[in-house]
């Protein structure tokens, strides 16, 4: 999601949110005996206050499995997502008085950190990669098509090479062909740089009468290019969820693991 | 009458007075080459081929110098032989080679004589101006690069049929045959008789042969075909050609014809039997709507009938149009078909697909036929004066009927009518009226698509496509717009048959019913406002691309502002959950700037997915928003037609009769086709609703557009069109 002028409200929330509870907290703080715990009231408070956002934000991914209940629009829920997560961690700092005494306490702080680390991650790379996406990948498609489109190229390039139609000596048709295997089929396998130095060497080389087929064939390993270069996109714009999402769900898990146990113990 | 003595060739002939030399010739076993005659029309010279030496100051042509007593002819000596040479060669140098019939089946006269003449090249040098070919008549193909002006044609259609329609035009270069007032010969009062093909010694006018279509069935005899009224005046040389594209089958009771939603070529001609017409297909439509009520409403998709679900400006059809010469009665959509009744001609025609399953009702015998035999049959002036009375006698009351502003009309006044109103056939291409010309007539349009476009400066403005049932004309009738002239040029956009109202029938119309001329006149006034919006809204957006990419034809169109989209497929999803998994939104298309203006219905102003729909189920409301009717059957031609691919087939299992299995049923899938419906049932379409990232916006391109235009980027809330 694009961080734009209309998160301006939430940002202000946020922050308005943030400095109330951080007040309560220093007057907590400095009006409890021995300190802020988790055990007190207004320390139970805040945990309860974190883990309901905890809750609300684990949400999110079954609010996504039922996109058409009329649940609130998914944009106020990500807009939610983002700034109400970012207030878990200063409610569960304050719920622990930044005191972590155990070894479940400490695993669910790092995990809480890791969560929203690669949360922040995320949200960042989410704003700017689908600029970068849309203005270096012209020839974008839907990335479940990628492998259909890239064999489609690849049959391409193949029948351009096999039915040539140029005249031309049989050697330099022969030498064509030796050069298509030798540095065009290669870089077709894994488009990871640009194509332009291998077509100008190759043009340099080539009688004039195939320019036309290398012509078409670098559009070919052009869009193979752009093809690669968006899978490696829409892997970066994906991928952390991979760290996120289950941490998450561990937190979750945990969070209720020690919510029980404080409360029953 | 006295005989004649004369010599031709040193042989002593001796002719009744009043005989061409060509014919004493002939009469004695001395063969003339010739072109432009032949024995059974009135000779005319014009080939010159025939010339002889006769003893006068200059060679005659002999086919018509008539023989004289005494008279000495040399058909054959060495300055005839030249001359014929020299004219042959300038024959020759305005005739491709091989023509078409030459290609065909070797036979072109002019080819022929030039190789008897050894004639391998021409000294002329080629016409560098074509002549061109008319390709517009389904039976008869003509090239007038191989036209050689011998008027053989225009003697066959005059003289031998009476039919007058082939004459001549231009002069000397730009000379060639014309068929009426120089129409398209498919356009023209041609009634496809033959004469002329049989007549044409080249490959000028060549039967069209169908090719690659084999019909099942024995192929129908010429002297059958003949002895039916329907084939009267036809040249039996012209049906033996076309045999193969016209076979006799019998079919048992029960035995299904065609179905409905297949893609046929053939049109069906009823002579023995009787045969059952219907729609398997249900009479409903998809409606999206939730099972359980509140913020838990999940979507789920379902057919229901106009009575369970009304829709908004839906209709009260009494009737279904099919490509019969009668309508399905709404309720019940079964009719019965009888000897002499002829079915499938749009999807023969054009190539649409069937519009309704048809069974034999009892043991049958049926002509089946390709377009050129049908387009024989059609314009044979006994079954096209059998199959309008046909028309008029069953359908047109149904049809005005049909016309929600005619619902009124009483069946005396149309009875009144039935004697008056013409049925005008109007081939693909062909302007039924233009804009500006006085208003004469109001049409309904019988069979086909018909364009309305206005002309303007910048180019012709679609304003709207009509099928079946549709109407026009009315406008200029009543004088709005523009003064009893046509507002708009309304052309054939394939084989059309509309019934046309005189002006003064019309006017005794609308006199008798007030109610009937106030609807027209709303109507009339409606469309005349939407026009003009149109025009300004077209003026004012100077995107050419977008136009050409029919972006501004839309009214709303979906948006990806890929500056946000994380290409996480939530909104092609939440489509999908909406309507039973089918999703009617693909997360591709047409980029312009940061935005991609996904596959989903543009809700087009110009939109092509109505054309050519068999039974006429798609249409649009006032609001300009796509219907698409409860007797869709689901087969598909619309979402081909779409070019935006935004029309999707719909899959429902329902319960049909079994074939076979009399009083058993059976579960078949069907279709029904939809569009994006913009989630109607809820505030927000479900594919922005469920988008995460801000990025799916529903828009109005006007002022979507307008706003990019003025240098403003992403989209604002408001330009939502919901």
């Amino acid at each position: 999601m694009r961080i734009d002028h209309t998160h301006r409200p939430w940002l202000a929330g946020s922050v308005l949110a943030f400095l109330a509870m951080t007040a309560a907290y220093i007057v907590y703080a400095l009006r409890t005996p021995g300190g802020p715990r988790g055990g007190t009231a207004m320390g139970l408070a805040f945990g309860v206050a974190g883990y309901a956002v905890m809750l609300f934000e684990g949400l999110l991914g079954v609010r996504k499995k039922v996109p058409i209940w009329r649940l609130g629009r998914a944009q106020t829920w990500m807009r939610g997502h983002l700034w109400l997560g970012i207030l878990t961690l200063p409610l569960i700092l304050f719920h622990a008085g930044f005191a972590f005494r155990g070894p479940l306490t400490a695993v669910l702080m790092a995990l809480l950190v890791i969560v929203l680390a690669s949360g922040v991650l995320g949200a960042i790379l989410q704003h700017y990669l689908p600029r970068t996406i849309t203005k270096r990948v012209a020839m974008e498609t839907i990335y479940e098509e990628i492998p259909h489109v890239r064999v489609q190229l690849r049959d391409e390039a193949e029948q351009l090479v096999t039915t040539l139609a140029v005249e031309a000596e049989h050697d330099d048709k022969v030498r064509f062909r030796e050069s298509y295997e030798r540095s065009i089929r290669p870089f077709l396998d894994a488009p990871e740089t640009a194509a332009s130095p291998i077509f100008d060497s190759l043009r340099r080389t080539t009688p004039a009468a195939f320019h036309p087929a290398l012509d078409d064939l670098e559009n070919i390993c052009i869009e193979e290019h752009q093809l690669s270069r968006q899978r490696r996109l829409y892997h970066w714009l994906h991928a952390w969820l991979l760290v996120h999402v289950p941490l998450s769900v561990a937190l979750l898990v945990l969070g209720g693991i020690h919510a029980v146990m404080a409360l029953r113990y | 009458m006295s005989d004649l003595h004369l010599t031709i060739d040193g042989q002593a002939v001796m002719v009744p007075s009043g005989t061409t030399v060509f014919d004493a010739a002939r009469l004695n076993g001395i063969a003339i080459p010739t072109l432009c005659h032949q024995q059974n029309e009135t000779p005319v010279g014009v080939c010159r081929l025939c010339v002889v030496e006769a003893g006068g100051r200059v060679l005659s042509a002999s086919c018509v110098r008539p023989a004289e007593e005494g008279m000495t002819v040399a058909t054959n000596s060495d300055k005839v032989r030249s001359v014929r040479r020299t004219l042959l060669e300038l024959l020759m140098a305005d005739h491709p080679s091989p023509c078409a019939r030459q290609a065909q089946s070797g036979d072109c006269e002019l080819e022929t004589l030039a190789r008897l003449d050894g004639l391998a090249s021409s000294r002329f040098s080629k016409r560098l101006s074509p002549r061109g070919q008319d390709d517009s008549s389904p039976a008869i193909a003509v090239d007038h690069e191989a036209c050689i002006l011998c008027d053989r044609c225009i003697r066959g259609c005059g003289e031998i049929r009476n039919n007058f329609v082939l004459g001549r035009r231009g002069k000397g270069f730009n000379a060639g045959i014309a068929f009426d007032l120089n129409r398209p010969m498919g356009n023209s009062a041609c009634v496809s008789c033959g004469e002329c093909v049989v007549s044409c010694p080249t490959g000028a006018l060549t039967n069209k042969f169908v090719v690659q279509t084999e019909l099942g069935g024995e192929p129908a005899e010429v002297e059958d075909l003949l002895k039916l009224p329907y084939f009267q005046n036809v040249s039996g040389t012209f049906l033996e050609l076309n045999r193969n594209a016209v076979v006799r089958r019998d079919f048992r009771a029960g035995d299904i014809i065609c179905r409905e939603g297949e893609y046929g070529s053939t049109a069906f001609y009823i002579l023995e039997g009787k045969a059952q017409v219907y729609l398997s297909t249900p009479i409903a439509h998809v409606h999206t709507d939730g099972s359980n009520s509140g913020f838990l409403r999940r979507l789920g998709s379902r057919l229901l009938g106009r009575k369970q679900d009304r829709r908004e400006d839906e209709r009260d059809r009494r009737t279904i149009p099919i490509d019969a010469s009668v309508d399905l009665p709404y309720d019940n959509p079964v009719a019965e078909l009888g000897p002499g009744d002829l079915f499938g001609e749009m999807t023969c025609m054009s190539l649409y697909p069937r519009s309704a399953t048809v069974r034999a009702a009892t043991d049958c015998t049926m002509y089946e036929m390709l377009r050129n035999v049908l387009d024989i049959m059609q314009r044979n002036k006994n079954i096209k004066g059998r199959l309008d009375d046909n028309y008029k006698r069953r359908a047109l009351e149904d049809h005005l009927k049909n016309v929600p502003l005619f619902a009124s009309l009483t069946p005396a006044f149309i009875d009144s009518l039935r004697d008056r109103v013409e049925l005008v056939r109007f081939g693909k291409g062909d302007v039924i009226c233009r804009q500006g010309d006085i208003a004469d007539s109001f049409y309904l349009i019988r069979i086909g698509f018909v364009k309305v476009s206005e002309d303007h400066p910048q180019g012709e403005l679609v304003l709207n496509y009509l099928g079946r049932g549709g109407y026009f004309g009315e406008i200029g009738l009543l004088g709005m717009g523009s003064g009893g002239r046509r507002t708009a040029t309304c052309s054939a956009l394939d084989h059309v048959e509309v019934v046309r109202i005189g002006a003064e029938d019309f006017h005794r119309m609308v006199d008798a019913f007030p109610d009937v001329k106030r609807s027209l006149e709303a109507v009339a006034a409606q469309h005349l406002e939407q026009n003009r919006q149109r025009l300004a809204r077209a003026a004012d957006v100077p995107l050419d691309a977008f136009l050409a990419q029919g972006l501004m034809e839309a009214q709303s169109l979906l948006v990806l502002d890929l500056g946000k989209c994380t290409r996480c497929d939530s909104c092609v999803r939440a489509c999908a959950d909406a309507h039973d998994g089918v999703t009617r939104l693909i997360r591709e298309g047409l980029r312009f700037e940061n935005f991609l203006i996904a596959t989903s219905c543009r809700q087009c102003r110009d939109p092509l997915c109505m054309v050519g729909c068999p039974v006429g189920s798609i249409r649009r409301r006032q609001s300009l928003e796509v219907i698409i009717e409860d007797w869709c059957i689901g087969c598909g031609l619309c979402a081909k037609n779409c070019p935006y691919g935004n029309i999707t087939l719909h899959p429902f299992e329902v319960s049909v009769d079994s074939q076979g299995a009399a009083g058993h049923r059976a579960v078949v899938t069907k279709q029904k086709a939809t569009s994006c419906d913009l989630c109607t049932e809820h505030a927000e379409p479900s594919c922005v609703y469920a988008c995460p990232h801000d990025a799916a916006h529903r828009v109005d391109p006007n002022e979507f557009f307008r706003s990019i235009i003025s240098g403003q980027s992403g989209v604002s809330e408001k330009t939502d069109a919901h």
